[in-house]
């Protein structure tokens, strides 16, 4: 393969997206071969950069060599964008250990889900990541080794998959040994602030961050938010003294203003596909995962997100949809570890109009108008998980109702801590709220295919909610 | 032998039944609570009636579960079960969480939806490191719980009786403490079930009364000399409540437990309120700052009290007894291991008591494991 070197991007290369499509590994494969190799060069993380190792437009056959077999199973978007996005999310833990040997600084957050890297890539030459995020590799790559790395540090089986960022953390290779851990905890899960504490073994060095209560009644107070903005005010010293850096109020407003960019683009997605059917399920969990740290790079993720709205925008205004637009409507809650449940509820006929991945921090727009740390604190506290079953019930019911759902899908974690505790409650008021059916369920453990239990679960229910059409 | 007979602890507790139901006729509130973090001494100066509930049972836990998935804690399901089941348990009026662990932080939330009972969530930050923003929030949030009790009770919690409840609460601990040093002594003067006990009655008792009666108990103590070399050993893990202290038991026919770094244990009463300012920003700091509980972040200071109860008690090896689900205490297990240096016995239950006879195999072979030693 020929790819452009440095020099100036080049743009009079082009590749038509085909008619709207989820396609499979081979047919990616074979479709990959059509894209000139002008427009595969176009694409280089850590922007500016023009060199070869930044390169990332890759089919998912390629992952797949390095170990994410998993790849072969699923069902892509055929659009450029969609595999544009692909082979930059794959690409992170390359990138990652690249950021150490270009200079930059990695810096590990854990648990906030979406504030944190705010504050870091506010500044110069700091790269935030998330090993939360490798709660997906294990399906990925269809493999038991991170959980086997966990439970070596004493983590036992029936918890949440999030462990496996605990076995990455002891196994020093999945991402570069951060130089400072910041860790969230507080109104939290327990699984993962009892992963935080045993990477804290692991890593150099620990900032704890406290995570407060949202009280039930909703209303978030000003000394609530003035807790946070003390938790900030010291992580943003802590990274001074890390880097050196005096972090003026206008390098955090453009951290604000970068990060709302993409939280802008990511909703907008987010009412074209949900609303519109222009992108598959599988797609938009990545892309609103996105928000929690950019793939570890912010830059060209603004990219990667802008070029997906722009095709999903085209799609919508040719009247193009990827899912069936009388698929049954289905709101989403807790993003599921195997990516493929995604794939085959569309399969069999659902549709995702809707979603509570636990991430609603990340979704919510800064205000810009307020001081950096407010602004980020107060949209922190539209957090999740820190709130009650209820508020979150409230936000499914939101969504339901907006999107006229016919039914509730729950995917929970066997031991989870949160899981346990609010899955039937939320459930019950999904019910009473609407009375819409609700499929609970706990994700099996990493395999090449679902289970038969859980597929005939998906199947029934989705009978059901057909049935009351 | 027990300094106090159980014929005798069941007798105060079944009058203390009676009298908290009098009270709670003659109008008094019966505050129930589960956590060493909440603050007793306000919910009393509140003119409520603070009342620990460390109850636990197998059909408690089986009607939890109507509520709750069976992979949440067996000791949240029970608490929720309770509720229609356990007669301390039904008299409350109100409850007070605190935010511990999340599945603790969770379950005010299901008694209110599941049992219709008021409840009140103290929010303690999670995090231990005393920043002074940390705990001036959660002294906010005690003056919130403050406001709440008054409007429960009628009744606000003034400095006075405030002040009476603080010097109550601190004699209460010191009367516990006690029973912890004689346990530590060589022999043991007292066993792991006299603390157990009195931290059992300490948070069912008014004050006065429970150190009354944990001061004569202990007063009564004296080197209990059994043949044999006994191994001394360190109890940790989830909650032990009440009705799961048959695994202490089976572990004291052969040993002693001359330590514990359990919740029902006692770090209850570890430290004292410390008065030299407010009386509501001594609380703060008191409850803020108590040995940590291991869901706490960091909790090295815990690992810290571990290590030197080992070392100052001659500690031969540690008996850990976790809850199905409880991350918080089970992650810790191999840690501990290596951190403490010692021969560990992990065992990992509900409250169904199916492995009883399991864990009394394995008991015996760590206890003779160690006397080999």
């Amino acid at each position: 393969m020929t790819v452009t070197g440095s020099g100036p991007r080049r743009e009079a290369a082009a590749w038509p997206d085909p008619a709207p499509a989820r396609i499979g590994f081979d047919e990616w494969a074979e479709l990959f071969e059509t894209i000139p190799d002008e427009v595969i060069g176009r694409y280089h993380y850590f922007p500016p950069s023009r060199d070869q190792w930044s390169l990332y437009l890759f089919p998912p056959q390629t992952f797949a060599i390095y170990g994410c077999r998993h790849l072969r199973r699923l069902k892509f978007d055929n659009s450029l964008a969609a595999l544009r996005m692909w082979g930059f999310v794959q690409n992170e833990t390359e990138r990652l250990f690249r950021a150490r040997q270009t200079g930059r600084r990695v810096i590990a957050c854990m648990g906030d889900l979406g504030a944190l890297p705010v504050i870091v890539n506010s500044f110069p030459g700091c790269v935030a990541f998330y090993p939360d995020c490798i709660w997906w590799t294990p399906f990925v790559m269809e493999s038991r080794v991170l959980f086997d790395a966990a439970q070596a540090q004493g983590i036992p089986e029936a918890t949440c998959f999030s462990r496996a960022a605990l076995g990455a953390f002891a196994r020093h290779a999945y991402f570069p040994d951060p130089e400072l851990v910041i860790a969230a905890t507080g109104a939290s899960c327990d699984d993962y602030s009892g992963v935080e504490q045993l990477a804290a073994r692991h890593a150099r060095e620990v900032l704890w961050v406290e995570s407060p209560l949202r009280h039930s009644c909703g209303k978030v107070e000003p000394a609530t938010i003035g807790l946070l903005v003390s938790e900030y005010r010291r992580v943003v010293e802590r990274l001074e003294r890390l880097t050196g850096h005096r972090l003026a109020a206008d390098e955090l407003q453009r951290g604000v203003a970068r990060a709302n960019r993409v939280r802008r683009a990511v909703g907008g997605l987010r009412r074209l596909a949900y609303g519109r059917g222009v992108l598959p399920a599988l797609e938009m969990m990545v892309v609103e995962f996105g928000n929690l740290h950019y793939y570890s790079d912010l830059d060209e993720w603004t990219n990667v997100i802008e070029h997906l709205l722009a095709t999903a925008r085209a799609r919508a205004a040719a009247g193009q949809r990827v899912v069936a637009g009388d698929g049954l409507r289905i709101v989403w809650v807790t993003p599921p570890a195997d990516p493929l449940l995604l794939c085959y509820l569309e399969d069999r006929g659902g549709r995702v109009v809707g979603t509570e991945y636990v991430i609603n921090q990340a979704l919510e727009e800064m205000d810009e108008q307020q001081p950096g740390l407010e602004a980020i604190a107060g949209s922190f506290m539209a957090a999740s998980l820190i709130g009650t079953s209820r508020q979150r019930a409230e936000s499914v019911l939101s969504q339901a109702r907006e999107q006229n759902a016919e039914g509730v899908l729950i995917s929970g974690i066997l031991g989870g801590s949160h899981c346990a505790m609010e899955a039937r409650l939320i459930a019950d008021r999904v019910k009473a709220g609407l009375d819409l059916p609700v499929l609970e369920f706990d994700v099996a453990q990493p395999a090449a295919e679902i289970d038969r239990q859980t597929r005939t679960r998906i199947d029934a229910f989705l009978e059901l909610v057909r049935s009351r059409r | 032998m027990a300094l106090m007979p159980a014929a005798d602890r069941e007798r105060v507790k079944a009058k203390r039944l009676e009298e908290l139901a009098e009270l709670k006729a003659g109008g008094r509130k019966i505050v129930g609570y589960f956590c060493l973090y909440a603050p007793v001494e306000l919910i009393a100066a509140a003119g409520g009636v603070p009342v620990r509930l460390v109850r636990s049972s197998a059909r408690a836990e089986s009607a939890g579960e109507k509520f709750l998935r069976p992979d949440a804690c067996s000791f949240c399901k029970s608490c929720l079960g309770g509720f229609g089941l356990d007669p301390l348990s039904q008299l409350a009026d109100a409850v007070v969480g605190v935010t511990t662990c999340d599945m603790m932080r969770r379950l005010p939330e299901a008694i209110e939806a599941c049992r219709d009972i008021p409840t009140f969530q103290l929010y303690l930050p999670r995090t231990s490191e005393p920043a002074p923003h940390r705990l001036a929030e959660f002294r906010r949030q005690l003056g919130k719980l403050g406001e709440w009790l008054a409007g429960l009770t009628g009744r606000p919690p003034d400095e006075e009786s405030l002040g009476q409840s603080v010097i109550a609460q601190n004699r209460l601990r010191a009367a516990v403490r006690r029973g912890d040093e004689l346990r530590a002594e060589v022999p043991p003067a007292a066993t792991g079930s006299d603390v157990l006990d009195a931290v059992a009655l300490a948070g069912m008792l008014d004050p006065e009364t429970a150190a009354r009666v944990i001061e004569q108990s202990l007063s009564q103590a004296g080197p209990v000399r059994r043949p044999g070399a006994r191994p001394r050993l360190l109890l940790g893990g989830s909650i032990i409540t009440e009705d799961d202290r048959w695994l202490v038991e089976m572990v004291e026919e052969k040993a002693d437990i001359v330590a514990d770094i359990v919740c029902t244990g006692a770090r209850w009463a570890a430290e004292q309120v410390t008065v030299d300012a407010s009386l509501l920003d001594a609380l703060a700091r008191f409850y803020f700052g108590r040995l940590p509980c291991m869901c706490r972040r960091p909790n090295n200071r815990l690992y810290e009290h571990a290590r030197r109860l080992v070392a100052d008690r001659q500690v031969a090896g540690l008996v850990y007894k976790t809850l199905l689900y409880c991350d918080a205490w089970s992650f810790e297990s191999r840690r501990l291991h290596e951190e403490l240096g010692i021969p560990v016995l992990a065992t990992d239950s509900d409250y169904s008591g199916q492995n009883r006879e399991q864990v009394r195999t394995r008991i015996e072979a760590f206890l003779e494991t160690l006397q080999r030693k």
